[in-house]
């Protein structure tokens, strides 16, 4: 359960083909569990966790979706409001990357996406663990496809060997925090007075979150 | 005893304030359901309302909702009957030969419409012969009856119209008539068939019929009926010609005619249909008479056979015949006929004589009667039933003869004249017996089966039109009972190698067997779905006229279900008893079958359709107070949304209905699936309820008055609106009511996440509402007040907190659950389970948090004003007790207000902000006040003022949350000292650290202690282990005896020991006494300080090795010797950081001599 102080809260959903290993993913970074027998997800599941970045603990909300395609019209209604996308592939499986086209197009439409800046997307290779041999999807493939996209954050993961499974979502909030302070500035450049709109926006999305402290942060950073 | 009354007594007060509260409640709801409930419905015209009114009726069922309903429907049916019924109605005077079925006859095939014509010129033709035998039959009058009934002239001249005769031809038939004797012998002659006729039409082919006389007596002909279009025709007609002794030589001549080729029978008939009507039938039969009987046709001869009476045997004979012409030698075909002799009239012959005679005095019956169609019921004239009794009784025909001459007349004249089917009912009850045992004939059966087969179009065509809404409900319902008692005596009497249903006539019936089709029952299915169809098509094409958009589509949709509901409603009610009593048949069943089928093929596609190109509603982009923006005024996604949903609905209620009609059927039924299609739209409606909810929410705090609901409650009406909102959201999914159960699951996660939303929104409407209260700004002073209004608002938002986990619960979450659990196991279930939880607490927690952050709001307001009641307190405590005196009534006051209104939780949670907030605002002003070299008093009057509200309202013991007020607590306290308590509370705090060595690199000192009076005697005993000072691995230490603080000591000398030289372990054993002042003696924190120095060589530049503290009051006081006392052990310690309170405090004093110097020399004690 969540404690009453008040983390920024961002909304992470988790996309990709039935089978690539998203709730395995979810289930080791939150519970540091891993199942081999996972079995297929029904609709949605959900799982709070809280991770901290330079200091700032925020609040992930993670919705893991139903990859498989009779579940399209249950788990598109979660995509809106969100403020990062898990594109997720296996690296053994090339349909579950050559799909990866599919998930972005269906998240972006659902999603309602306006602006084609405020991309937030991060693609995940997942079982990094499977011998060379099994592997379908070379690293060079998945940043080409990356570069094409404009997606600037991708990485490989194993939630059954547990490598690179937080630093995933890390890199999925970092990436969040870079859009922001970039939309941020953007926002300041083009127009001041739309400034307090933006803010009403913002407020509401994070309704828990006092102070934009964070996105502050990353600034200084870049 | 008592004590358990008191207890229950209790709980019933806990009980009955509980109800209480409930109820007024729901009057409080009761009462204003006028004022507030309405305006918030009209944010969005009842758009709850209107799904919550649609679920009643569903839960109901309400009878009187459904028979209004009804009404309706047939108020609307009725427009939307086809137009050429109701004018029939209107003229019922002119009973139209084409009668209500007029498809029926549009869609009849020739073949059909020749039969009809082929009996009508039969009679026709013989007319002369017919009308003979009718005067015969008169002057022959039998029985006792005839006198009194009607005169024989009046028959005369009832037949003479009748039969429309001429005056002239009358009196010569008459005469005929009247010589007529019984003959001794009759000639029987059955005109069986003829094969390969000459074709004497331009089409090809012949309309033949026979004319056949004896050669003695040429003007007395006999005629077959016309058939049509054919080279090979089949009669099977009888006739009987008498013949005298002298006509033993006679020739039977037999003539196969060509009907009037320049016109053939269907265009004759074409033109006289058009006339319509039994007048124009019986003109027709006149024309064809006058015409056959004068031979002065235009008809032309195909071919004669001649036949000599001596060929004949006595036994008779079937035979062909060739057919010759005069003159010509090309082959005109060839006629079979069976020949034989009787003594009588044979009853075939006189069988078909009354069928004809039957048939020509119901055309004139009906003629002169104009009687409407549907109601003849054999109700003749008594002239009429007395020639018709008479000519029975006279040719010897049986009753069951009569019957079925009847049967097969009337449902000839049945097919242009609807006659009535209970007419046909009774008919039928009568040949039953009859038909099923004794033995019929070949012909006779074939006779009946032939008149069934014309009777039949009429009845299916009544249960086609069974929704036919002009005549009246109990004509129809009448009418459909004497045709399925009909149909019932066929199908008892059946089955027959007939073929009752020619595809050609029935274009409609599907009928998968091979051979004649006389399935009644297949064939009355296919007539209610047919009925059915025509029926819904009807409605649709007159539904399609109000644009193509997709809500007039889906409006139209609803509409139909709605009609075809109720058509089944009054299936139900009313045909399907018939139907099972009278044909063991399930009509509303069969009926839904066909329906559902429809329903499903209609509805899908646009269904599926619509759902595709829904525009998705963003509530995101909801504006409070503008509604959405961007919005494309053109489409609007919520009537869009609105209507595919009341589709739903219908679609549901209709899909009900079918599970309780269709218990077996119900799987194999493509409708039961019908979720399926909208699937896409689920999500759509859930944001349409959610952008709803939101709308009102946001009325609901802008209507709110901030009042108490009542007495006994602390929140205010937009809360109870508000759940009221949420249990409308509830009804939404109760009404959806999806049978898909991962569906399920995966909407409840949404649902909760969007009333989570909900309440969020709530919260910040609420606070943004009272954001401008409680601000009272005059001359004197600014401040803010904590008002009543700010307690609701946060109570608001709690109450609908706390509902939010019964909401969860109300939305059917275990059953769901326990559904998942069946479906898909335990560990499937736990996941479920374990996502609606973690949402549901995640909401809850959301909502929290803005009760927080209202609060945090509530206290940044107050702060101001008593940070400034504060420093006032600190500079003028003094000179102005008032101050204290306002602060405290300020925060009485405030906190006081709170506490009567918030609840125990919320009251703590702000009490905690609020000490919060105060130790941040105090660590704030101390640190403006250090910088600014306040004094030691400032603090302390801070401090005193502080501890008098903590007083008030806070045990400083039950504190744990609150740490950083203790710390400001303590740091207020310190800076409140002068220096020279500082430096104490230095060596205090160095006590107390030391205390807790268990070890030390420094060294260990043994010692012994005590107070004698007011002198104290200190015997140090010896050290170990003290810390190296010199290169050679040892020290040479002293110890120097110190009191504390030192400047209430002043006057004492401080004692040391020898120095011991070169050893780690020194052995002291010195004992000092000092003597001391009572007040010295009563210092309340005196300590005395052991410090333990290495002996320069020269002398004045001592080590300091360590140190270690003794508190007054652990010395005791005895007057026993020292020896007699335990020894002491104390670790030697240095001190180590700047980082105490004490310290910093003396630090911030940078003019104070005093505390500067002692500054320094801890600095050179602590460890390098
Ligand atoms: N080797 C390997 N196998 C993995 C890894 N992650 C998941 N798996 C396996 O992949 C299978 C599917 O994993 P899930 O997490 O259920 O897949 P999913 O993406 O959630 O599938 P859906 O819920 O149907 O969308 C399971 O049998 C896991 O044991 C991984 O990192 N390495
Ligand atoms: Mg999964």
């Amino acid at each position: 359960m969540r404690s009453t102080t008040k983390n920024p809260l961002l909304k992470v959903v988790i996309l990709g083909d039935g089978g690539v290993g998203k709730s395995c993913l979810m289930n080791r970074f939150v519970s540091n569990q891993f199942d081999e027998h996972s079995f297929h997800t029904i609709g949605v599941e959900f799982l709070n966790k809280d991770l901290d970045i330079e200091g700032q603990t925020y609040t992930l909300q993670i919705w893991d979706t139903a990859g498989q395609e009779r579940f399209k019209t249950l788990r598109t209604p979660f995509y809106r409001g969100s403020d990062i996308c898990m594109l997720t592939y296996a690296i053994d499986d090339k349909m579950s990357f050559k799909n990866l086209e599919m998930w972005r197009k269906e998240f972006a439409y659902y999603a309602d996406l306006k602006e084609s800046n405020q991309i937030p997307f991060i693609v995940v290779g997942n079982k990094s663990d499977v011998s060379s041999e099994a592997r379908e999807v070379s690293q060079l493939e998945m940043e080409t496809w990356c570069n094409e996209n404009s997606i600037t954050s991708c990485i490989e993961t194993s939630a059954k060997s547990a490598s690179n499974v937080e630093e995933a979502f890390k890199m999925a909030v970092q990436h969040w925090l870079r859009l922001e302070s970039r939309a941020d500035i953007n926002e300041t450049h083009v127009n001041d007075t739309v400034d307090l709109s933006k803010k009403i926006g913002d407020s509401n999305r994070m309704s828990c979150c006092v102070g934009g402290g964070a996105a502050g942060d990353d600034d200084t950073n870049n | 005893m008592n004590q358990l009354r008191k207890r229950t007594d209790l709980l019933g007060i806990k009980l009955l304030y509980k109800e209480n509260r409930i109820s007024k409640l729901l009057k409080w709801n009761g009462n204003r359901k006028k004022s507030t409930d309405s305006r918030i419905q009209q944010v969005d015209n009842g758009f709850f309302e209107k799904f919550g009114s649609l679920f009643r009726e569903q839960a109901e069922m309400a009878q009187a909702r459904e028979q209004e309903e009804q009404q309706h429907v047939a108020e609307l049916a009725a427009q939307i009957a086809p137009k050429d019924e109701e004018e029939k109605e209107e003229e019922p005077e002119t009973p139209p030969l084409v009668t209500a079925d007029s498809e029926a006859s549009s869609s009849d095939s020739e073949s059909e419409k020749d039969d009809f014509q082929a009996d009508f010129l039969a009679a026709a033709f013989n007319i002369d012969e017919l009308y003979t035998e009718m005067l015969y039959v008169i002057l022959h009058n039998v029985g006792c009856d005839v006198a009194f009934e009607v005169g024989q002239t009046a028959l005369f001249s009832y037949a003479q119209d009748a039969f429309k005769i001429p005056n002239s031809k009358h009196r010569q038939l008459m005469d005929v008539a009247e010589q007529k004797e019984d003959p001794e012998l009759i000639i029987n002659v059955e005109v069986i068939e003829a094969k390969e006729l000459r074709a004497k039409d331009a089409n090809g082919l012949s309309d033949p019929f026979v004319t056949l006389y004896l050669a003695s007596n040429t003007s007395h002909r006999y005629n077959t009926s016309v058939k049509t279009m054919t080279l090979n025709p089949i009669w099977e007609e009888h006739f009987a010609l008498a013949i005298n002794d002298k006509s033993v030589n006679d020739t039977l001549c037999l003539e196969v005619w060509d009907f009037d080729p320049a016109e053939t029978v269907k265009e004759k008939f074409g033109k006289f249909f058009e006339v319509k009507g039994v007048k124009g039938m019986s003109k027709l039969v006149k024309e064809i008479a006058v015409t056959a009987a004068t031979g002065q046709h235009e008809n032309e001869l195909i071919g004669v056979a001649k036949i000599p009476l001596s060929t004949i045997p006595a036994s008779g004979m079937t035979m062909w015949y060739t057919l010759d012409k005069k003159n010509k030698v090309t082959r005109r075909g060839v006629l079979k006929v069976r020949i034989s002799f009787s003594s009588g009239k044979n009853n075939q012959v006189a069988g078909q004589e009354h069928r004809h005679m039957r048939r020509i005095i119901l055309l004139h019956e009906l003629e002169v009667s104009k009687v409407a169609p549907y109601w003849w019921c054999e109700n003749f004239t008594p002239q009429a039933d007395q020639l018709l009794t008479q000519h029975v009784a006279q040719s010897g025909l049986t009753q069951t003869e009569v019957a079925l001459c009847s049967y097969s007349v009337y449902a000839g004249i049945h097919q242009k004249h609807p006659l009535s089917f209970g007419l046909f009912s009774k008919l039928l009850e009568k040949l039953l017996k009859p038909l099923q045992t004794e033995i019929i004939n070949e012909e006779d059966l074939k006779l009946f089966w032939e008149a069934t087969r014309k009777l039949l179009p009429s009845c299916l065509s009544i249960i086609r039109k069974i929704r036919k809404k002009t005549t009246n409900e109990k004509t129809i319902m009448k009418q459909v009972m004497e045709v399925l008692k009909i149909l019932n005596y066929i199908i008892t009497l059946g089955p027959t190698d007939i073929d009752l249903f020619p595809s050609n006539l029935y274009p409609w019936i599907t009928f998968h067997g091979n051979g004649p089709n006389c399935d009644i029952q297949g064939a009355l299915r296919d007539a209610i779905s047919k009925g059915a169809n025509d029926w819904l098509n009807y409605i649709i094409e007159n539904n399609t006229e109000n644009g193509g958009t997709s809500i007039s589509k889906l409006q139209n949709l609803i509409q139909m279900i709605q009609l075809i509901r109720s058509d089944l409603q009054k299936a139900i009610e009313y045909y399907d008893k018939f139907f099972i009593e009278h044909v063991n048949f399930q009509y509303a069943k069969c009926l839904y079958t066909f329906y559902q089928a429809r329903v499903a093929t209609l509805c899908e596609p646009d269904v599926r359709e619509i759902c595709k190109n829904l525009k998705t509603l963003d509530n995101s982009d909801y504006k409070f107070g503008e509604g959405f923006v961007n919005e494309d005024p053109t489409v609007d996604p919520l009537a869009e949304g609105t209507s595919l949903f009341e589709l739903y609905l219908a679609i549901q209620r209709f899909v009900t209905l079918g599970q309780g009609l269709c218990p077996a059927d119900y799987n194999s039924f493509h409708i039961r699936n019908f979720h399926q299609w909208f699937h896409v739209g689920v999500a759509t409606w859930l944001d349409i309820a959610v952008y709803k909810a939101l709308q009102r929410i946001e009325k609901a705090v802008e209507l709110d008055p901030l009042v108490h609901i009542d007495s006994t409650v602390k929140y205010s009406s937009s809360a109870v609106d508000t759940l009221t909102i949420f249990y409308q959201v509830n009804t939404f999914w109760q009404q959806l009511n999806w049978p898909d159960v991962e569906g399920c699951y995966t909407f409840i996660a949404k649902i909760i996440d969007d009333i989570c939303q909900c309440c969020v929104s709530y919260a910040k409407k609420m606070a943004a509402r009272v954001d401008g209260l409680g601000h009272i700004e005059n001359v004197y002073e600014k401040k803010f007040e904590v008002t009543t209004e700010w307690c609701l608002a946060i109570n608001n938002i709690d109450y609908v907190r706390e509902t939010l986990e019964p909401f969860t619960r109300d939305l059917g979450m275990e059953d769901i659950l326990k559904k998942i659990m069946e479906l898909k196991g335990p560990v499937d279930e736990k996941r479920c389970r374990d996502t609606l939880n973690t949402v549901i607490s995640n909401a809850i927690d959301t909502v929290r948090n803005a009760i927080v952050e209202l609060l945090e709001t509530v206290v940044n307001k107050m702060i101001p004003s008593m940070k400034r009641l504060l420093i006032e307190g600190a500079e003028l405590c003094d000179q102005d007790s008032n101050c204290i005196d306002r602060l405290m009534m300020y925060v009485d006051e405030n906190l006081g207000t709170l506490n009567t209104e918030l609840n125990e939780e919320n009251f703590n949670r702000i009490l905690e902000i609020v000490w919060e907030s105060l130790s941040e605002t105090i660590n704030e002003l101390i640190r403006n006040n250090l910088e600014n070299r306040r004094p030691p008093s400032f603090f302390s009057n801070l401090h005193k003022t502080l501890i008098l509200m903590l007083g008030v309202y806070k045990d400083p013991s039950d504190c744990n949350s609150c740490d950083a007020l203790k710390r400001t607590e303590q740091v207020l306290r310190v800076n409140a000292l002068e220096t020279s308590d500082l430096i104490h509370e230095v060596h205090l705090e160095l006590a107390d650290k030391f205390d807790q060595f268990t070890e030390s690199p420094y060294g260990e000192i043994s010692f012994r202690s005590k107070f004698d009076g007011d002198t104290i005697q200190i015997e140090v005993i010896n050290a170990r282990d003290l810390a190296v000072m010199d290169s050679s691995g040892n020290s040479d230490s002293f110890v120097r005896i110190h009191l504390l603080p030192e400047h209430e000591f002043a006057n004492v000398e401080k004692p040391k020991t020898k120095t011991h030289h070169k050893t780690l372990f020194p052995l002291y054993d010195e004992t000092f006494t000092i003597n001391l002042t009572p007040a010295q003696r009563e210092i309340e924190n005196g300590l005395v300080l052991l410090s333990v120095k290495d002996k320069d060589l020269l002398g004045y530049n001592n080590q300091y090795i360590g140190e270690t503290f003794i508190r007054f009051r652990d010395i005791p006081c005895t007057s026993e010797s020292l020896s007699e006392l335990p020894q002491v052990k104390k670790w030697l310690g240095r001190p180590t950081s700047f980082d105490t309170d004490a310290l910093k405090a003396l630090e911030s004093r940078q003019g104070d001599k005093q505390a500067k110097e002692f500054l320094k020399k801890f600095k050179n004690k602590i460890t390098p």
